[in-house]
């Protein structure tokens, strides 16, 4: 009995091994490399190897993937950087691991705090990918990256990001999240709308 | 094979020969071999484990990189992949593995709750990193680091095994001993090379006051 069980297996692995060549030789290159060999190779009928050869492909991450999360500024047309965090501090609170450090800006001649972050620190080795700062930010400041590739050698000098790391243009988070930039936007321009409608109709 | 990296620079191969022979550094011929088959110890600890074994599996496959099967014996591993949540219960074990290993050996802290402590960062019975107990080599994050994420770790860390030099490593020199003393878990984890600081926080009458600091204030009344 368990021979025969033995046979089938080995059988199954002769037959993957054999049709990983016929496949090959019979879709040829772009069964590599592309994203239509990718998802050929992800889907259930898929024949031979199945691999994803990593570093030359990857899988395309959906749209909802989370990994570290990155604060969004809003590029003007004068080529300034204008940072879409308040420092309300809100996603410091919420944070399960307790990984956000903010300081709120000072205007240096009144004294007075000026709503924009003077340091942003996330520790990402302490960070858990929950998504919960992006979920709770009033001002869709915070959102999640897609680029998991940051391991690195040393955790407190390159794994604790600043500003400068953490920062990343609008262009990118509608690159990386299309579906859910486009409902933001539209929802702002309603929201816009609806003020200048009330502002219009009040004086009247 | 890639003999572009192996061949050394400068070195002419006459083109009927290329792709038979190669001239090379011990250096780089001695990183090349080990890092091209980095064996991983088997063993996980918490959820990063799943994706670990997924990484393992034909799907990502990394015997592609010549970390061609998991031994589950620790002499004959190469690399610690720490995967998952390190407990206090745990980390006794994790540092007498890691003894045993045999020289070279590497450690990669895959995820949050390795590398720093993760979601579990101030829990009672966690480690917050097992970098506090054994040296790590490589940090990937992500909570869990997907498949993709631990092969880049790998990768990186392969990178990092060919800078390194015949003539400095340290395990081949004669007084080399880099065993870690093995931390005591009694009601509480204790890490026998603090013994020092932990004798000065006791015998102290404000157990709360680091030694050092009540000295000088002594030092401070006398004089
Ligand atoms: S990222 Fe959002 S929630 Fe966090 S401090 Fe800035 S504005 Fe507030
Ligand atoms: S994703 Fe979760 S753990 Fe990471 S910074 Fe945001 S709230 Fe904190
Ligand atoms: S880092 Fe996240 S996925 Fe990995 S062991 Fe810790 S809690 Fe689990």
């Amino acid at each position: 009995m368990a021979i025969t069980g033995l046979i089938k297996g080995l059988g199954i692995t002769l037959k993957h091994f054999i049709e990983t060549y016929t496949v090959d030789l019979k879709d040829g290159k772009k069964r590599y490399n592309t994203p239509e060999g990718i998802k050929e190779r992800s889907s259930a009928d898929t024949k031979g190897i199945f691999t994803v050869q990593y570093p030359f492909e990857k899988v395309p991450v959906p749209e909802a993937f989370r990994y570290i999360p990155f604060l969004v500024f809003d590029e003007s047309e004068s080529g300034e950087k204008d940072i879409r965090c308040t420092s309300c501090g809100i996603c410091a609170k919420v944070c399960p691991p307790q990984c956000i450090w903010i300081t709120r800006s000072v205007n240096p001649e009144t004294g007075k705090p000026v709503p924009k972050p003077a340091k942003f620190f996330i520790d990402i080795d302490i960070c858990m990918n929950c998504g919960l700062c992006a979920e709770f930010c009033p001002f869709e400041a915070i959102r999640m990256d897609h680029d998991y590739e940051i391991s690195s050698f040393n955790r407190f000098d390159h794994h604790i990001y600043d500003l400068d790391k953490l920062l990343k243009p609008a262009k990118y988070y509608a690159k990386i999240h299309p579906k859910q930039y486009a409902e933001e936007e539209a929802a702002r321009i309603e929201k816009e709308a609806k003020k200048a409608a009330a502002k219009a109709t009040k004086p009247a | 094979m890639s003999d572009e990296k192996l061949n050394n620079p400068g070195i002419e191969i006459p083109p009927e020969l290329s792709n038979q022979i190669a001239v090379t550094t011990l250096d780089k011929i001695y990183n090349w071999s080990r890092a091209k088959s980095l064996w991983p110890m088997m063993f996980g600890l918490a959820c990063c484990a799943i994706e670990m074994i997924i990484t393992a599996s034909s799907r990502f496959d990394f015997s592609r990189f010549g970390m061609e099967v998991m031994r589950p014996s620790p002499r004959q591993a190469d690399v610690m992949l720490v995967s998952g949540t390190v407990t206090k219960k745990m980390i006794p074990q994790i540092v007498r593995l890691y003894n045993q290993m045999s020289e070279p050996r590497y450690v990669l802290a895959m995820g949050a709750c390795a590398s720093g402590g993760g979601p579990f960062k101030e829990g009672y019975n966690v480690v917050s990193g097992v970098d506090k107990f054994i040296p790590v080599d490589i940090y990937v994050p992500g909570c869990p680091p997907t498949p993709q994420a631990l092969l880049h770790g790998l990768i990186m860390l392969t990178k990092k095994i060919e800078t390194e030099k015949l003539s400095e490593a340290e395990w081949y020199k004669k007084d080399f001993n880099e065993e870690i003393p093995v931390p005591i878990l009694g009601p509480d984890l204790i890490d026998p090379r603090k013994y020092d600081v932990i004798k000065n926080h006791t015998f102290n009458e404000d157990p709360f006051i680091d030694g050092g600091l009540v000295i000088d204030q002594k030092q401070g009344e006398q004089s």
